[in-house]
């Protein structure tokens, strides 16, 4: 068998293979699915079939009961405002210590860098959220992600930051611009693509999230949907069938998000990758 | 001609290092104080205890069976998901036909919540639930377990669960590492006669040596700092058989014990940091070097 017969032989076993393993990815997911179609006694065979009958209105009975559109909107808030925040102050905290580069910014940069490794603090940061008068609220859950979400955004933004010639930031300099100017009329439109990658993983784990919820929501009508979704199951452990509706309209956001947006996951992904 | 430095100016890092330092610094710090404090929910005064907090950890069977169970769930997820992730790289760097819709469907379970993926496979870990009836079907009957409620195994299925969930997120770095790597590299191996072993360990190893490290830092902090999976799985059940450190950390919470809790996060602050700065100071001087 010569060389290239060979290679096409081994092409062909190792797809064969990944197929095969892409069933055990694929057949929980299914297994959801169906499910979310079908009445609560045929659910409960959790076995890989098609509903013998579609109820659709299961996923009408899960809107109205699990107060899901109201924890839609909490999370699109929450998620929104906290991204938007961070993106701000995380590109423009990047553009100054990749500039300056004194002892000083490298130390700030390590400060933040330190942010990716340290586990949070939850019992204190409670504590600091009530000084300021605002635990159990929305804003106190968006601070915290903004804040979280520093450590990543200054790392991917710096990387970025750093191959833009520091020539362009000169000549406007010259020009009489002050740094603001410089950071939104030079930098901010070359980094746009940067931003929308910090958007997409920030919104992706905030939306996710249920530990911050779960200690920082108190009150149930600012819920999110993983919390909603969570408090649902606990209450309907009976009905499997709208429990795995109420998941697929979960994971519907991010879904479309990651269809939509995959260009700007990837690039972010080799960022960490080659730049480590 | 060198602009002067003072035109970048600080006050731009302002309103990221306030939100940082408020919502993330000052609580590790003022942590570590009220960790060796008596704070708790039914008492006015905070009286600094000394060690006891710590002692108390590591004398109570429970709190220690949360830490053998983080220590646990961070080595099986460590080398599940890096093991998993790279051999799904690999294979899919060749030319496959199907590789783009492999690589998605491979990737997708990690962009869902936890929460989600938990909550599926709890019907299915049950006794008599999918896999044990799977296991059965293909004459497999003597591996069915009782996944969730065997307090033995509680620990390593929760683990299994979130390295199917994740391996494909390690691949995703792992793909775009081997992507970087220069195609010629391996033209010129193979014509000075290395084979696909030898390629491997001198070309594709060294150049993914980036990947590797974000891919051990991210999965070996991850799992330290595991909360979800337990939480939903199995709550720290059976007993408290599959408790870890963030479960812990939420126990003592809603008891009111906040001066405990707080020591249980120092110590995986400390933990983590012990680990995880010469792990990363290591494998930066190896990546110069190679």
């Amino acid at each position: 068998m010569n060389y290239t017969r060979k290679m096409a032989w081994r092409n062909v076993l190792v797809e064969g293979f990944l197929i095969l393993a892409s069933l055990i990815v694929i057949l929980p997911m299914l297994v959801m699915i169906f499910g979310s179609f079908m009445n609560n006694i045929e659910v409960m065979k959790f076995t890989l079939r098609l509903p013998s009958e579609w109820h659709f209105s299961n996923y009408v009975t899960v809107f109205q009961e699990g107060g899901l559109a109201r924890a839609f909107w909490n999370g699109l808030l929450i998620t929104g405002v906290s991204c938007a925040a961070n993106i701000v102050t995380s590109s423009a905290a990047a553009f100054i210590l990749t500039r300056r580069d004194t002892k000083l910014s490298n130390f700030l940069y390590m400060f933040f860098f330190m942010g990716l490794i340290a586990p949070m603090s939850v019992i204190t940061t409670i504590r600091v959220v009530q000084a300021f008068g605002f635990y159990g609220s929305i804003t106190s859950v968006i601070f915290i992600y903004a804040s979280l979400n520093t450590a990543f955004s200054v790392f991917l933004y710096s990387g970025f930051i750093r191959s833009i010639p520091k020539a362009l930031d000169e000549v406007a300099f010259l020009e009489g611009a002050g740094t603001l100017s410089v950071f939104f009329k030079i930098i901010t439109p070359l980094i746009l693509p940067v931003n929308a990658t910090v958007a997409i993983m920030v919104f992706m784990s905030v939306w996710n999230d249920i530990t911050i919820p779960l200690y920082f929501l108190t009150d149930s009508s600012d819920w999110t949907m993983p919390l909603s979704v969570y408090n649902f199951y606990g209450k309907f452990s009976r009905d499997w069938n709208l429990i795995f509706a109420d998941l697929v309209l979960t994971s519907l956001p991010v879904l479309i998000l990651y269809l939509f947006c995959q260009k700007y996951i990837v690039s972010g992904l080799t960022a960490g990758a080659v730049k480590g | 001609m060198k602009i002067s430095r003072k035109l970048y100016s600080y006050y731009l890092i302002l309103p990221a290092l306030l939100i940082y330092c408020v919502f993330f610094v000052v609580p590790a710090l003022t942590g570590l104080y009220y960790s060796f404090t008596d704070w708790r929910l039914d008492r006015v005064g905070i009286k600094f205890i000394g060690w006891a907090n710590f002692e108390r950890i590591f004398t109570d069977k429970t709190l220690l069976l949360a830490i053998k169970n983080t220590l646990i769930f961070a080595v099986a997820t460590v080398i599940g998901k890096n093991l998993i992730g790279l051999a799904l790289a690999i294979a899919l760097n060749m030319r496959l036909k199907t590789r783009n819709i492999l690589r998605a469907v491979f990737y997708s379970p990690s962009i869902l919540s936890v929460l989600v993926i938990s909550i599926v496979f709890t019907p299915m870990l049950r006794s008599e639930g999918t896999i044990n009836r799977i296991f059965e079907s293909v004459g497999l009957g003597f591996l069915s377990q009782s996944w969730l409620t065997d307090p033995q195994i509680v620990i390593w299925t929760v683990a299994a669960v979130s390295v199917w969930q994740h391996a494909g997120f390690q691949m995703a770095i792992y793909l775009a590492g081997l992507q970087s790597i220069p195609k010629d590299y391996y033209e010129a191996a193979t014509i000075d006669g290395a084979g696909a072993w030898r390629s491997f360990r001198s070309i594709t190893l060294p150049l993914l040596l980036p990947a590797l490290n974000i891919n051990l830092m991210l999965t070996l902090i991850g799992g330290l700092k595991v909360f979800s999976e337990v939480f939903v799985l199995t709550g720290g059940g059976p007993g408290n058989a599959s408790q870890v450190v963030g479960t812990i950390i939420l126990r003592s919470f809603g008891e009111g014990s906040w001066g405990l809790g707080t020591a249980v996060n120092t110590l995986l602050f400390a933990a983590v940091t012990i680990i995880a700065i010469p792990l990363l100071i290591f494998m930066r001087r190896k990546e110069v070097s190679e």
